[in-house]
């Protein structure tokens, strides 16, 4: 049963985004908790804590996402629980982008200079008014752009969860492929859906990065 | 009790012993100038006294608050302790009423057209009353360095510290920053200045003091300080810094 390929293959390509998307805010936001406990362990005065961090990042950086996918959608049923894929991918892509996110925000916090607490210290702000107040808004401004960046690779890295049989953009397109054989085709279409959403976030990127206001 | 008492204070950082017993007595109004070559313990000496650095052994007393005390609340004193760096250090995502008014808001609770017009009485003081809206990228190093001693004002602080504030200026911007000091000795600030402006410390100063290894090692009015010193470190000193 072949077909061409047509508008309404475009369209269902184009509604596939959106799990996409869906995929990706889970990821973000699953990772960002993971993160923020990883980066505020990883800026400690405790050692343990900061080894904790370490490890956590060393972990997830030095394993693909690929493979984290597969621990989770494989690991699961061993313990008598049998996930749906986007589920699995979900918790994966968490687990990933803490990895990078709480490296990511860690470095953005100690690399605001002492002196800026020191400054803080010595008008009479408390440890977390100095955090508030000064190391945590300059950490943000100088932890965006690369985060921004770590997104864009996020939504690329969705495209992954198709090997566990997600539909998302990319197991849509192999789909449409083996209904069409026209896989060229298709998977030029599956590349511009990927561009239009990371693009626009890359460009965001440049800008912020122009309008940085902190200490160095 | 004098505003501020050091007794028998030492500071070690690791091996290296920075402060050796030093005593000192500042009064309610004094100007005192420390000198000295660097790592003879200037800059220590004075970030002791509002508890940037923990002494190991000895008593620190400011306005009757032990900061030795590790349970000292060092909060309250640093509010009422101005401390000017030398690197400026204002807070660069916040503009320069925001600077000037983060200790007003946040730790007297004063907030809008209040906080406002303390920014502006502190800024008229520096005479930058113009920037009140502007970045710290937006100034000059002289304009960095009075703002971050008007983001002090606006704490009405008991003492100033003033950490080598003109080192890291260009030559044509300390006279400006140097003004605005002596504006404040001249409204009966206690100030205590870390400085290598000799000429101003002999001119500015009630009492000068000379740091060596660690020590206060001579002291006394500008004057004569300058004009007779006692020592031969102090005179070799002297004799290197004015030319």
């Amino acid at each position: 049963m072949i077909r061409d390929l047509g508008w309404i293959d475009v369209f269902y390509l184009a509604l596939a985004m959106r799990w996409t998307i869906v995929l990706t805010l889970l990821g973000l936001a699953g990772g960002s908790a993971i993160g923020l406990l990883i980066a505020a362990f990883g800026t400690s005065r405790h050692v343990p804590a900061r080894l904790l961090a370490q490890g956590y990042v060393g972990v997830v950086q030095g394993i693909p996402l690929l493979a984290w996918l597969f621990i989770f959608y494989f690991g699961f049923p061993i313990f008598g629980v049998t996930v749906p894929g986007w589920i699995a991918a979900a918790i994966g892509l968490s687990v990933y982008a803490a990895g990078f996110l709480g490296e990511i925000w860690r470095g953005a916090l100690v690399s605001i200079p002492k002196t800026q607490w020191e400054a803080a210290a010595s008008i009479g702000l408390s440890y977390t008014k100095q955090l508030r107040h000064v190391i945590i808004p300059q950490a943000v401004r100088i932890a965006t752009p690369p985060t921004v960046g770590f997104v864009v690779q996020l939504i690329k890295n969705t495209s992954l969860a198709a090997v566990i049989g997600f539909v998302e953009l990319t197991r849509e397109g192999q789909m449409t492929a083996a209904a069409t054989l026209q896989p060229l085709a298709v998977f030029m279409l599956v590349a511009l859906g990927y561009f239009c959403l990371c693009y626009p976030l890359t460009q965001y990127s440049r800008f912020l990065e122009r309008k940085l206001r902190v200490a160095r | 009790m004098s505003l501020v008492e050091l007794r028998s204070v030492v500071k070690r950082f690791g091996d290296h012993t920075v402060l050796r017993n030093v005593d000192l007595n500042v009064e309610k109004g004094e100007i005192i100038a420390i000198i000295g070559r660097s790592g003879s313990g200037k800059s220590t000496l004075l970030r002791c006294i509002n508890g940037l650095e923990a002494v190991n052994s000895g008593e620190v007393w400011v306005d009757g608050v032990a900061v030795h005390d590790p349970r000292a609340d060092l909060r309250a004193l640093r509010a009422q302790v101005g401390f000017v760096f030398q690197s400026f250090n204002l807070f660069p995502h916040l503009t320069v009423e925001r600077n000037i008014t983060l200790g007003p808001r946040i730790v007297r609770g004063i907030d809008g057209k209040a906080a406002e017009a303390i920014a502006r009485d502190a800024l008229k003081r520096v005479g930058l009353e113009e920037k009140l809206h502007a970045y710290s990228d937006q100034l000059s190093g002289g304009q960095q360095q009075r703002v971050a001693i008007a983001r002090c004002l606006a704490m009405s602080p008991k003492l100033m510290l003033f950490d080598e504030i003109t080192s890291a200026l260009d030559p044509e911007l300390v006279g400006e920053v140097l003004r605005v000091l002596e504006a404040m000795a001249r409204e009966g600030m206690t100030m205590l200045l870390v400085t290598h402006e000799m000429n101003f410390a002999r001119r500015v100063a009630s009492r000068v003091l000379f740091m060596h290894e660690g020590t206060i090692f001579e002291q006394g009015p500008a004057r004569e300080f300058f004009e007779a010193p006692k020592t031969e470190e102090l005179r070799s000193f002297l004799g290197a810094v004015l030319h």
